[in-house]
């Protein structure tokens, strides 16, 4: 008998926690499901620049539709896409069916996100996304446009620009080098992670380095959850490069980075390094990380008058700097944008009033193609190229690129044994 | 080329070899497929990290420290979760698998997904042969001497070691002899959990720290181990330098798939497995009844 | 003779004398019922999503016992199967268009081919070296479709397959009844006299040999029915999610299916189907608790287990059921004397 006593508690009690936690939602509330893996660092810029522009939305009263204004209620998905693809998929289709998001926002691990975007489609829910790179997801809305049109790339820019940006970055640093160290021609080694976004850049990088005056050494392509690069390094030095030409979204960036300042390595770092984006790079690489140049997409520079208050006020309340998923504040200010053109919350009409953007963003001036991509170039998104001097990320391009140079940007520095083991 | 090899595959294989012999200690002992070995060495390395970060200790006591405290740990897990159930072989391998995850979620949920760093006991570079190695994994190489030799005393010039190379050969036969079977196992699972904490503190500072880094380190090791024979403390150091050799082979000769190292590695113990099936120096298998 | 109401009737007393006298049996019938007129009752999209996860997963936790359970080959590496059946089914629905009703049985073909290519070598394995061994096979698998990106699309995986069917509701008779019926059906299997050699090979394979039986082609067999089964449930997961990508691969995907089928119970089939409805179902629960969702889930696998090391489902039906100590029939709990030989079930 006790043992059904209990076993009825343990029931009732499930119970009530179940609708206890289901909070009560206000009726006039509009509803943004932010989609992110919550316990690691991506799924918590996801989150704070969420939580940041919400409540600033919500600070000026909130979102006005058919005249009457209405607040922004964030839910917290967490779609622990890292770890397990289904457990990503069972949050997005929660979010919607049971908490009906009206919106979503966020997303990372590509092969994830391109299932998570398949429900937000068969429910027509707008999806902004912030954080796969990948051209696919956005080529999708080329190819079937009544489909995927409720898909937009908030954040960052496509891989195809990437690799552009690669290589202005490349070309500035071995310019630097040529003339600071008196090297007649630049010798690139190409270390790139193993993964399908990698394949373009590796290929066009192996032809067009020849065209830019410099000679590539050699292509490793390390896993991308390598934890010991150790062997590469030495090959790399062996082959006599000058410089190393990088290519990392996952962890193997810290490893390179670590042991690459422990083994000072005689070749300078360019390239993508998205671990290098973050604040706790320098800490994770015990301060070897120092000189590492990577494209990034925030930093404290003036690209608009957006970006200084964003970054400070970031800064302020969650205690470091914003990494590129924080685009979510980027992605409900343009959403709510549209939905008071359009005065509706209907999803095509959004869609038609996003199509239209055209803000001076935090990380430039954002307006769609019509894959519904960020669009790049001078005066647009232009990504940034980050160093890390004496344990600050600091902006050194664009400086005098196409006319733009943002305010705050410091010149480049080469790492100082490199500067040493050539002056010989 | 050849001298980066050689001095690329050395270090790989001491890196290895310290975790495999910790694991074939135990598997030989008391028939246990430990899952969690690994998952231990990360444990440690995240030891270090509270003593280096929030007690504020100096590297090296940080490390003094986390080696026997992860051993405590370890002990505790051992008694409470795997012990009771000794006899149920699949249930004490699937005990082992959700130790590791319970471990993983606990730093996860205390730590975060966040990459972090521990502090290295030795910083700088030396030259060996022309080829720039760290300190640290200079020390690896020779901790892994000493860690073979102590292993050595420990199991031919002790009684201790006596009484686990007799439970290693004869569980039953040790039992009936009056020996007390849990207690070796005990100790060796004391020493086995040693070896890989010490590995954590000497390999995770020129990596990095995250809540799921055991799981490469498993998969190397486990096929070390099989590679060698399951059981064999010889085979595991040989299979340890076949793979870590192997891998730096990729490295230099393959660079475009130097991602492949770890796919080549496992597939060299599966064709050394279609060979020898009971691995280098298992031991063959009777057909017992 | 053969008309319906005979055989209506020959149900009825199959029913009556075999189903409801054992609660097991009970149990099971009223189980499938209930999941066949659940969409009756909701069509709420994330229970029935999660429903027809489960019943995917279930598949693939059966098709594990088959092989390990049953003939002992314990397989770490059954995330293999269902990588390459999830795999071939996309290339097939890709590359030939073939819609999932042949794209499926087809890509469970090509997971049979790679169970026969590991299951060759692996036959010189025994115990220990055959399971982490068999842990590798997916692990280079995955090598290899990161450096053929070109067909298998990397870690982005291959995507924009055709739908199950056309709604939920489709997709979750299809998935549903394919489970009861695979599950029926790999049950029958062990339960025949291949099954009972699958049985023997595990207690004693010595002793299956000396009675001049090929214990090699028996084990052979395990492995292929066993991937044949994992990988109709990867293509049904491949044409569900509509895109297969390396996480299939994934030795977090090995492990989960050991996880699902030794918590459930081994050597039952129904223990690891069981395992993977309370399992998988139970961690979407615990989406109440964000935070530590996966550490109160590894717990509870922890604490079960140190209770019922045999597993949850044959723990629950010793207490429910007996054993008749003559005959070896199972009976009710409840019940003095054996259904079939009335022999005295209470304990001497």
């Amino acid at each position: 008998m006790k043992r059904r006593n209990l076993l009825q508690r343990i029931l009732c009690f499930s119970v009530i926690v179940v609708f206890m936690s289901i909070p009560a939602w206000g009726a006039d509330t509009i509803k943004i499901g932010v989609l992110g893996p919550m316990a690691f660092t991506q799924g918590e810029g996801h989150w704070n620049g969420a939580t940041l522009a919400a409540d600033e939305i919500n600070a000026q009263g909130g979102v006005t539709v058919n005249g009457a204004k209405r607040q922004i209620e964030l839910i917290k998905v967490d779609t622990n896409e890292f770890l397990s693809v289904p457990d990503a998929t069972n949050a997005v289709e929660l979010a919607i069916s049971r908490f009906n998001a009206d919106f979503l926002t966020g997303g990372f691990r590509t092969e994830a996100v391109t299932v998570m975007q398949d429900i937000a489609m068969d429910n027509k829910k707008i999806f902004l996304g912030c954080g796969a790179a990948h051209p696919e997801l956005c080529e999708r809305v080329a190819t079937d446009y009544n489909r995927y049109k409720y898909w937009f790339r908030v954040t960052p820019i496509n891989s195809k620009f990437l690799v552009k940006v690669d290589f202005i970055l490349l070309g500035t640093v071995a310019k630097i080098m040529a003339t600071q160290l008196n090297i007649p021609k630049i010798k690139v080694a190409i270390v790139a992670e193993q993964a399908a976004w990698n394949e373009p850049i590796v290929s066009v990088a192996q032809k067009k380095l020849p065209e830019m005056g410099m000679e590539v050494v050699g292509v490793w392509r390390p896993s991308p959850v390598a934890t010991d690069v150790g062997a590469e390094l030495s090959a790399v030095q062996r082959a006599g490069a000058h410089i190393i030409f990088t290519s990392f979204s996952s962890s193997v960036g810290i490893p390179f980075a670590k042991q690459l300042g422990e083994l000072k390595i005689p070749a300078a770092p360019v390239g993508i390094n998205v671990e290098a984006q973050k604040q706790s790079f320098y800490d994770a690489t015990g301060g070897k990380g120092d000189y590492t140049l990577t494209i990034n997409t925030y930093a404290r520079v003036k690209i608009t008058d957006a970006t200084i208050p964003f970054f400070d006020s970031y800064l302020k309340r969650f205690g470091e700097a914003p990494n590129y998923t924080a685009g979510t504040y980027e992605a409900l200010h343009i959403l709510k944008e549209a939905i008071e053109r359009a005065n509706s919350l209907d999803s095509d009409k959004v869609v038609m009033e996003l199509e239209k953007t055209d803000r001076p963003g935090t990380a430039g001036r954002l307006v769609f193609t019509k894959d519904h991509d960020v669009t790049w170039g001078p005066g647009y998104v232009t990504g940034l190229g980050t160093q890390w001097q004496d344990g600050k990320n600091q902006c050194v391009w664009p400086m005098g690129w196409e006319g733009v140079t943002y305010e705050g940007v410091v010149p480049y520095k080469l790492p100082p044994w490199i500067v040493e083991h050539y002056k010989k | 080329m050849l001298q980066d090899i050689i001095i690329n595959g050395l270090v790989n294989g001491s890196i290895y070899a310290l975790l495999a012999i910790g694991f074939s200690l135990i598997f030989g002992v008391a028939r246990i497929v430990n899952i969690a070995h690994t998952a231990f060495y990360m444990l440690a390395a995240y030891f270090i990290y509270i003593g280096f970060h929030y007690l504020g200790a100096p590297p090296v006591l940080a490390i003094v420290l986390a080696v026997p405290a992860t051993v405590l740990t370890a002990l505790v897990c051992f008694r409470l979760f795997i012990d009771p159930i000794q006899e149920h072989e699949a249930a004490v391998l699937i005990a082992t698998i959700a130790l590791a995850m319970v471990i993983q979620e606990a730093l996860l949920v205390v730590f975060g997904g966040h990459y972090l760093g521990v502090p290295p006991l030795i910083s700088g570079y030396v030259e060996l042969l022309g080829v720039r190695v760290t300190k640290q994994h200079v020390l690896a190489l020779g901790f892994v001497l000493v860690a073979l030799a102590l292993v050595w005393v420990l199991l031919m010039r002790t009684r201790i070691g006596l009484a686990i190379r007799v439970t290693a050969q004869d569980r039953e036969i040790a039992n009936l002899m009056g020996m007390d079977v849990r207690r070796v196992a005990m100790v060796t699972m004391a020493v086995s959990v040693m070896l890989a904490a010490v590995a954590g503190a000497i390999v995770v500072p020129l990596t990095v720290l995250d809540p799921h880094m055991w799981m490469h380190p498993l998969i190397m090791m486990l096929a070390i181990v099989v590679l060698g024979g399951v059981g064999s403390v010889k085979g595991s150091l040989l299979g340890s330098f076949i793979l870590g050799f192997a891998e730096a082979l990729v490295v230099f000769l393959i660079p475009m798939g130097a991602f492949l190292k770890g796919s080549v590695a496992l597939s060299i113990m599966i064709l050394v497995l279609l060979i020898r099936p009971e691995g280098l120096f298992g031991v063959a298998f009777e057909e017992e009844r | 003779m053969g008309s319906p109401v005979f055989y209506l009737r020959r149900l009825r007393t199959l029913i009556q004398t075999e189903v409801l006298v054992l609660p097991s049996r009970i149990t099971v019938l009223v189980f499938s019922l209930g999941l066949l007129l659940l969409p009756l009752f909701t069509r709420d999209p994330y229970v029935l999503r999660i429903l027809i996860l489960t019943s995917i997963f279930a598949i693939l936790a059966a098709s594990w016992d088959l092989l390990s359970g049953f003939t002992g080959q314990i397989n770490f590496g059954h995330a293999l199967f269902f990588g390459v059946g999830s795999y071939s089914t996309a290339l097939l629905n890709i590359h030939a268009h073939l819609p999932p009703w042949a794209g499926i049985p087809l890509g469970a073909l090509g997971a049979v081919l790679a169970g026969l290519v590991i299951g060759i070598p692996c036959l010189r394995l025994r115990g220990t070296y055959l399971a982490l061994t068999t842990l590798a096979f997916p692990i280079i698998l995955l090598g290899v479709v990161f450096a053929i990106p070109g067909i298998t699309g990397g870690e982005l995986g291959i995507s924009g397959l055709s739908r199950l069917s056309g709604s939920r509701v489709g997709d979750y008779y299809i998935t549903v009844i394919l489970m009861l019926g695979l599950g029926g059906v790999m049950w029958k299997i062990t339960d025949s006299k291949t099954g009972i050699i699958f049985h023997a090979i595990r207690e004693d394979e010595l002793a299956v040999r000396a009675s001049g039986l090929n214990t090699v082609r028996y084990k052979l067999l395990a492995f292929c029915l066993s991937s044949f089964f994992a990988g109709i449930a990867g293509g049904l997961y491949a044409h569900l999610m509509r895109t297969a990508g390396p996480s299939t691969l994934e030795v977090g995907t090995s492990f989960q299916v050991i996880i699902w089928a030794v918590f459930g119970g081994m050597v039952s089939i129904y223990g690891p189907i069981a395992g993977v409805f309370i399992l998988f179902p139970l961690l979407e629960f615990l989406r109440i608790l964000p935070k530590i969702r996966m550490l109160v889930f590894a717990f509870i696998v922890l604490l079960t287990l140190l209770y019922m090391p045999e597993g949850l489902i044959p723990w629950i039906r010793d207490k429910i059921e007996k054993e008749c100590p003559r005959c070896k029939v199972r009976n009710a709990a409840t019940r003095k004397t054996c259904r079939v030989c009335a022999a005295s079930l209470e304990k001497a």
